[in-house]
């Protein structure tokens, strides 16, 4: 036996778990409640995105009976769920019913029980925004609340004040769907974070909202959305007025985004007249390529990153030796080169020329700062 | 209204630490179920007691035994509903002033935070309404009748660099709000410090009532043949006091009382000494089934893991 494991009938549920729900739970510590082998994993703690955060939740399950269903311990700030789902329990899609009915040989149990939680935690929270005195949040949520996959939350504390936060997913369209050959497993995003503080009184002109742009990780190889300058949120505005002109904007950027790429593999192809083949080439985002070059005997690689606000930004470029080493055994690179003769105005292949020109010249300097370090 | 509020839950020492040692040394979650009654404390009227300064009388629930079934999951389903036939089998046997007044967890290496079941179990046991109970000194007008609303966590830290070994907390279910409301546990011990206390004690004795005028006198004995009856109550008296101590005839226990109260002391003795010899054999008979229990549950472990291993396989 290993010395740190779970027990197999735990295993599978955590495995199916982690395997099918990647983007919405995480597994994040596991540790043992067993009195005489420490080795045996029968707790853990889940991280559940929710409205662009983590919920995280303990799952207990017990070494001793691992065909028992697991009790689950929610965050300080969530107890009042519990009382949610014991009073709505009778409901027939209510997790409760599972964790009556435990099956422990059926590994999907785990997966299925987190999954029903968290549609309960997003019914709770959807009441819990509801219930707020504030006549913005209730106009708010009556004219938004129709939005696909809009999720809620409310976060109160002794010492914060009191604040509502949406997470609105913009742009309809499939992302993944638009991209050549798209190497993402789960469909990307784009979301609006909209946070509210909770008026108790009436004011007669509330303050703006705290607005952020969210997108799933991968994307900013594709597009940055810290790129994207947010329109202003005039005095009196309300969601639904501010929403359609961003995803308009949003929509046509993505495209333009999808557009360069065919843009950075033109420049690619055109560094190719002038290098010869590419050692190696980003081929879907067209981000990053490397060319072999030779000055004299003096032969080095160019590497080039290309940023996906090509060609408004010139490409950095890197030169790294394939003769001199330093002491650790690695190559000996420049700086990052981004101060040369560069104009998004031109055609590719004259940028790709004039850098061509300029490495002629920076090959001198960089075999002299390779000499110069050893 | 309907739902007093517990001002505090006052427990004897040893009591506590009778059930921190049964969670300790459990091999997986424990729970159980705890027993005693609540009393209503009237105001004080003294003056240098300006602390207690509500005019309102306060409900005091005293724990006085507990019962711990040594694994979980013992009187309800996973989904957290009391099962009232189960819970009846565990709770029945209670003297008279002893009611039940909730339930305890204990789960090692978790957070000191009620569950979601142990929230399911403690809203179930309080919808039962065959469960409810009076409050003692209790006048008239408030007669209230309560709920088995107290609930008992034990934990364990889960990192391993603290330096307590436990933490537990009490809390009240309030069927008004639907929450756990935390409650201050008042730890009472013999001592002046707790004189206080005294006054909420309830005797409950073990020993039952006995018939000791039986065979007083000799001439009793010579009438026996005709009192058959009698010797049988007598028997029965003699079984009975059996249960608490070891080898002393009903007889002598006519010497705690009448004209032979001079030695009265010795009877006494005689009472207690033969009781601590019953304790001891009784405790000597513990020994050797724990010792069987835990060869038996050693070896239902194994089968147990065995199983499960080949169930997931």
């Amino acid at each position: 036996m290993s010395t740190e494991s779970s027990p197999p009938l735990i295993a599978a549920q955590l495995n199916h778990l982690a395997l099918h729900f990647p983007l919405l739970a995480k597994i994040e510590a596991k540790w043992s409640g067993s009195k005489d082998y420490s080795g045996v994993l029968d707790r853990f703690t889940l991280a559940i995105s929710y409205c662009l955060d983590f919920i995280k939740w303990d799952v207990i399950f017990d070494a001793e009976y691992p065909m028992s269903a697991p009790d689950i311990i929610f965050g300080p700030e969530d107890e009042s769920f519990q009382q949610f789902l014991v009073l709505h329990g009778e409901d027939p899609k209510s997790p409760m019913n599972r964790l009556g009915g435990w099956d422990s040989r059926d590994p999907t149990q785990l997966m299925l029980l987190v999954q029903e939680l968290r549609d309960q935690y997003m019914a709770y929270q959807m009441k819990r925004v509801g219930e707020v005195q504030d006549d913005r949040v209730k106009f708010e949520i009556s004219t938004i609340a129709f939005r696909e996959g809009i999720e809620m939350h409310l976060s109160s504390g002794y010492d914060k004040p009191e604040e509502v936060k949406f997470a609105v997913p913009l742009v309809d369209t499939n992302i993944n769907k638009m991209v050549p050959g798209c190497p993402w497993i789960y469909p990307q995003k784009i979301y609006l974070q909209v946070i509210y503080p909770v008026e108790k009184k009436y004011v007669s002109t509330p303050s703006a909202p705290r607005l952020k742009l969210v997108a799933t990780p991968d994307l900013k190889t594709l597009f940055s959305i810290d790129d994207v300058k947010l329109p202003t949120w005039l005095t009196g505005m309300c969601m639904a007025e501010y929403l359609p002109p961003l995803e308009e904007t949003l929509e046509k950027q993505v495209l333009e985004a999808v557009s360069l790429i065919d843009v950075r593999r033109r420049f690619i192809e055109a560094l190719a007249v002038q290098f010869g083949r590419p050692v190696e080439a980003d081929p879907i985002f067209c981000r990053k390529t490397t060319f072999l070059a030779a000055s004299g005997v003096f032969t080095f690689l160019v590497h080039l990153t290309i940023t996906t606000q090509f060609p408004k930004q010139p490409p950095a470029i890197v030169l790294q030796s394939s003769q001199h080493f330093n002491p650790q055994g690695v190559p000996i690179k420049s700086l990052p080169l981004t101060d040369y003769p560069f104009s998004p105005r031109w055609e590719a292949s004259l940028m790709a020329e004039r850098i061509w020109d300029f490495l002629a010249d920076e090959a001198l300097i960089f075999k002299k700062y390779c000499n110069e370090q050893y | 209204m309907e739902d007093p509020s517990v001002e505090k839950i006052a427990i004897s020492g040893p009591a506590l630490a009778s059930m921190i040692q049964r969670f300790s040394t459990s091999r997986g979650a424990v729970d159980g179920l705890i027993f005693g009654h609540v009393s209503l404390i009237a105001p004080t009227l003294s003056d240098d007691d300006s602390s207690s300064s509500s005019s309102s009388s306060t409900l005091i629930a005293t724990v006085t035994s507990f019962f711990c079934s040594n694994s979980s999951l013992s009187f309800y389903t996973p989904s957290g509903r009391v099962d009232p036939l189960l819970l009846r089998r565990l709770a029945q046997p209670q003297p008279p002033s002893s009611h039940l007044l909730g339930w305890f967890s204990g789960r090692r290496r978790t957070h000191l935070r009620p569950s979601l079941r142990e929230f399911a179990v403690s809203n179930s046991l309080i919808s039962n309404p065959n469960l409810t109970f009076p409050i003692q000194n209790s006048p008239v007008p408030i007669a209230v009748d309560l709920k088995p609303c107290l609930f008992f966590l034990f934990a364990s830290p889960i990192s391993d660099q603290t330096i307590h070994t436990h933490e537990y907390r009490a809390y009240q279910f309030r069927s008004s709000a639907h929450s756990f409301d935390p409650k201050s546990i008042d730890i009472v011990n013999i001592g002046p410090a707790f004189r206080g206390h005294y006054g909420a004690f309830s005797p409950n004795s073990q020993l039952p009532a006995l018939p000791c005028e039986l065979r007083v006198s000799p001439m009793n004995v010579d009438k026996g043949e005709e009192s058959l009856g009698q010797l049988k109550k007598g028997l029965k008296a003699q079984s009975e006091l059996d249960m608490c101590a070891e080898g002393l005839e009903v007889s002598s226990l006519s010497r705690l009382m009448g004209s032979e109260a001079v030695n009265y002391t010795s009877g006494v003795e005689e009472l207690y000494e033969k009781m601590l010899v019953k304790i001891e054999s009784l405790a000597r008979q513990v020994e050797n089934s724990s010792a069987k229990i835990r060869e038996q549950e050693d070896h239902n472990r194994k089968l147990r893991h065995k199983a499960t291993r080949t169930a997931g396989l």
